[in-house]
């Protein structure tokens, strides 16, 4: 039982017609997604366009997923096939249009979600990172210790809490009020 | 829709945490989700819940996508808006002909009008032009001749059958009959027809007919 059950318990939701179900699951998987796709397309605001497209694909075709790989395997497959096709197309296809020089400041290129790359987008980004990473820091030994050892070990309730020594409950309540402390530092810079 | 108090809203996010990290399958996990599904806010919390972890584990991008999700969402709505407007209607499903018919119906109808004027325009021609109906005319002439020649046994002349004929009022023939030659023969051919005729000799043989004046 873990991540997996709850991505297959979404999936059969999403196969009844959940269409919510489908959005935890970009939720959950967008940034691993565009990180696997920025390793084929060094644009950033490609990767998202390349990701979309991956998940429009995954969307379509989850009526025929029978769970007989993880949710996420499958999901990087369609991820890794867009992003070589997506390339394979730009090596044939000649440039769309052709842009003056004078013009040339003003492009953006064909992608409908270029939109958010600009400098506040860059600004708020950075700025959630310092947030979060300030927040971690003011965070009490205990729960510090333990959503690091869930986060960036990936230790389950169970192995934590036999590093941590406590009862499984204490575990599942500490690393929810690192959450809860951290998110309450985070949610102002996203509302 | 009733205002949750902070302890319950606290207690729902205690249980996304759990749901995030764990889904062990029991009452209590699929009763999160349902409440995840559910409500809008427990959504966003667990979006920040998730965005900890990416930043911590820094795969976080430089330029963060907030609006990715939503943009997916929009697209997804939109594919099937538009796959919706171009299905055929389920109450016609399994049905060709009733499928059919709204497309049939005013191409049958131009058919069937097509065909109308067609067999008028082709009417109209064979009325109008004189020569196939002269040669049928000549036709039924000569036989009328040959058949009188073979009752009677008398060569009769070819003028004396030569059915003037003129075609007056559509389609009706009139039949100019006024040579002294035609009237005797076909006195004639009316007698002996009746005297020699097999269905009435021996019934009626009082009875002849008088002749072919009295049956015009």
């Amino acid at each position: 039982m873990g991540t997996n059950q709850l991505d297959a318990e979404l999936v059969k939701r999403v196969q009844n017609g959940d269409k919510i179900a489908f959005d935890i699951l970009v939720q959950k998987y967008q940034q691993k997604v565009v990180n696997l796709i920025s390793r084929f397309v060094s644009d950033q605001a490609e990767c998202y366009d390349i990701a979309q497209e991956t998940f429009i694909k995954a969307y379509r075709a989850i009526g025929n997923f029978r769970g007989d790989s993880q949710f996420y395997t499958w999901l990087y497959r369609i991820a890794a096939n867009t992003a070589k096709n997506y390339l394979a197309s730009r090596a044939r296809k000649s440039p769309a249009y052709s842009v003056d020089v004078e013009d040339a400041e003003h492009y953006e290129g064909e992608s409908g979600l270029k939109e958010y790359a600009n400098p506040e987008n860059l600004l708020l980004t950075d700025e959630i990172k310092k947030t979060i990473f300030r927040a971690i820091e003011a965070l009490p030994e205990d729960l510090k210790s333990a959503i690091t050892l869930r986060e960036l070990e990936g230790l389950s309730y169970e192995e934590i809490a036999e590093v941590m020594d406590c009862p499984i409950g204490t575990v599942r309540s500490r690393i929810f009020r690192a959450r809860d402390a951290i998110d309450k530092e985070l949610r102002p810079l996203l509302e | 829709m009733a205002r949750k108090d902070k302890s319950e809203v606290m207690g729902e996010q205690n249980k996304i945490s759990t749901l995030l990290d764990e889904f062990s399958g029991d009452e209590q996990s699929y009763a999160a989700l349902d409440d995840l599904l559910s409500d809008v806010n427990l959504q966003y919390t667990l979006r920040r819940y998730q965005m900890i972890g990416e930043v911590m584990r820094h795969e976080l991008p430089d330029q963060l996508n907030i609006q990715f999700s939503a943009s997916v969402k929009l697209h997804i709505d939109q594919i099937e808006t538009h796959t919706r407007s171009t299905d055929i209607p389920s109450n016609l499903k399994g049905s060709s002909s009733l499928w059919a018919w709204p497309f049939l119906k005013p191409v049958a109808g131009l058919a069937i009008a097509a065909t109308v004027a067609l067999v008028s325009v082709t009417l109209w021609q064979s009325v109008n032009s004189g020569s196939p109906s002269s040669q049928v005319v000549d036709q039924l002439a000569n036989v009328d001749r040959q058949q009188i020649e073979q009752l009677t046994n008398q060569t009769v002349p070819s003028e004396a059958v030569t059915v003037s004929t003129k075609i007056n009022e559509g389609m009706r023939w009139t039949i100019i009959n006024d040579t002294p030659a035609l009237q005797q023969k076909l006195n004639a051919y009316l007698v002996n027809h009746t005297e020699y005729s097999n269905s009435m000799q021996g019934l009626i043989p009082q009875v002849r007919v008088v002749g072919f004046d009295s049956q015009q």
